[in-house]
């Protein structure tokens, strides 16, 4: 104890580490009527760390090659002691981790905290989970499994539709006609190196956003719900008289943390195939179709999108259009009012399109 | 309760959970990081006799290392690990010498693997083998 007390003591005549502790932590206030939907950002790092860590230790006996890929991901799962918790966490955390993405957004939506002065950490969030879903798509051709070989085949298809580049697009994607060894070494490079290290970029921009504008005050239990912010000026905004940060948020941070963590390790120990159809356990086979392919859940809605129009060009417009809207959101909803209860033309628009998404969602999956 | 126990009480149970979390993250990484062993270790090898002439060596994998059989000009058979005793190069033979040369830092060996010149400490480990039937048995 003394011995580490002199340790520090030693570190803080250099380089000052108390105040950084005293500022940035103990002294770190948030508002106090600040809730449990404020920690999802610590959760969605906390996962993001673990894709990292056993994407690193997949990377160990994985092969990046057409003929060998599906083999040794079947010998990681059979042969390698613990390999099957490797991947399995790796695999369910790429879904759960999406689930959480979705918590945050609607959160941030609900508050009103994308709005100004928040346009910034808005869409690099956005930003973000444009690469979470890329990181998705292309790790999951790396199997090469039947499953892989044709969701991607199904996927890199719908560039087709767009007018012109669409089939030169769709070979470019794939590095060749068909989905194939070519694929397999783009997506990879894009899974494992591009996409990781762009994301890494944008989760710390998010963070230098976050921190210098200051945590939004929740609209809940206060007199006055709206946005204060004048704009003349930068101006940084503090919570006096709030919670600390630590040790007070940073408790409700690790509760947050390891009630995800129940969640997701119950789907790896208890039921650790739940986002695995039967094909992914075959090999790819470029030659025999599968009869049902289809995408990962949260893309069950883009795909169901697709199949609803006879032309692909309109479903793959309509796409677009709402996932522009989406990123520039904060630059359209420009009113002060930040409860979700006054903004009822907000309120119906959100709720209808998540439902819309659940319900395109459901038909996708039935369909 | 003396002052200050229940809060060391639980600083220790906290401290036990997060080893015992360490722990339950630690090992299975250990065990996916381990090398394997056991496989093909204890493994013989068959080498038909044919297969080594007089004046001749014949390189092969034995026990997850390398290992040679030579025969030599007077018809005799030897078994020697081809691992150098310097630092772990893979000796190769050298017909014309009728001897091992070490590429790494010029280790030279009979072909009973004792040191003739350069830095190797040691002879080649000799391995045992049996000869039934025109094939060689290692192991
Ligand atoms: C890899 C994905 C992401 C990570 C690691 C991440 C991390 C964080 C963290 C740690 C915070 C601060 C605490 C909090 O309010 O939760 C935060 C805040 C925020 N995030 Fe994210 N985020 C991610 C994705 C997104 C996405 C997809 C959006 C929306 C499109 C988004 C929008 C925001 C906004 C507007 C804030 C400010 C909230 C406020 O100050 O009230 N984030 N993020
Ligand atoms: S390793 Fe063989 S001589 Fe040095």
């Amino acid at each position: 104890m003394i011995l580490l007390k002199r340790l520090i003591d030693w570190i803080d005549v250099r380089v000052g580490v108390r105040e950084v502790v005293e500022k940035e932590l103990t002294g770190y206030l948030l508002p106090r009527n600040i809730n449990t939907w404020f920690s999802m950002g610590s959760v969605l790092l906390v996962i993001f760390g673990i894709q990292v860590l056993s994407g690193i230790l997949l990377l160990i006996y994985y092969v990046p090659d057409a003929d060998k890929a599906f083999k040794s991901v079947t010998s990681i799962m059979n042969d390698v002691p613990f390999g099957w918790l490797i991947r399995m966490c790796h695999a369910v955390g790429s879904n759960t981790m999406v689930v959480v993405l979705l918590l945050h957004m609607l959160s941030v939506l609900f508050m009103g905290s994308y709005k100004r002065p928040r346009e910034l950490n808005w869409l690099t969030g956005f930003i973000l989970f444009t690469m979470v879903q890329g990181i998705s798509l292309t790790g999951y051709l790396l199997p090469w499994s039947q499953l892989s070989f044709w969701a991607t085949t199904v996927a890199t298809n719908s560039a087709n539709a767009i007018p012109v580049v669409g089939p030169a697009l769709v070979e470019f994607l794939r590095g060749s006609k068909l989905v194939g060894p070519a694929t397999l070494g783009r997506f990879f490079a894009l899974h494992v190196a591009l996409i990781p290290a762009g994301m890494i970029a944008l989760i710390g921009a998010h963070l230098f956003f976050l921190k210098r504008t200051g945590v939004s005050t929740p609209p809940f239990g206060l007199q006055n719900t709206t946005n204060q912010w004048q704009g003349d000026s930068y101006h940084h905004e503090d919570h006096p008289g709030g919670i600390p940060f630590f040790p007070n948020y940073a408790m409700e941070d690790l509760r947050s943390i390891f009630i995800y963590l129940a969640c997701f390790l119950a789907v790896v120990f208890f039921d650790p195939y739940l986002f695995f159809p039967k094909d992914a356990f075959i090999p790819a086979n470029s030659l025999v179709t599968p009869a049902h392919i289809k995408p990962e859940w949260y893309f069950l809605a883009n795909y169901q999108v697709l199949k609803i129009f006879p032309n692909e060009l309109i479903g793959l417009t309509l796409q677009g259009a709402a996932m522009t809207f989406l990123a520039l959101l904060p630059f359209v909803d420009r009113g002060k009012e930040c409860h979700p209860l006054k903004r009822p033309l907000f309120l119906l628009c959100a709720i209808g399109g998540l439902l819309l998404w659940i319900g395109l969602t459901i038909w996708g999956h039935y369909s | 309760m003396e002052k200050g126990g229940r809060r060391k009480f639980l600083g220790i149970c906290l401290g036990g959970c997060v080893a015992g979390i360490a722990a339950a993250v630690l090992y299975p990484v250990y065990r996916y990081l381990a090398p394997r062993s056991g496989s093909g270790a204890t493994a013989r090898v068959e080498i038909p006799e044919k297969d080594v002439p007089e004046g001749e060596a014949k390189f092969f994998e034995y026990g997850g290392s390398s290992a040679v059989l030579v025969r030599k000009r007077d018809g005799s058979l030897v078994a020697l690990s081809a691992v150098c005793t310097h630092l772990g190069c893979i000796v190769q033979w050298e017909k014309d010498t009728q001897g091992f040369l070490c590429p790494c830092h010029a280790g030279h060996y009979t072909p009973d693997g004792v040191v003739t010149s350069g830095p190797p400490p040691k002879p080649l480990t000799k391995l045992p083998f049996t000869v039934a039937n025109g094939s060689i048995r290692i192991g």
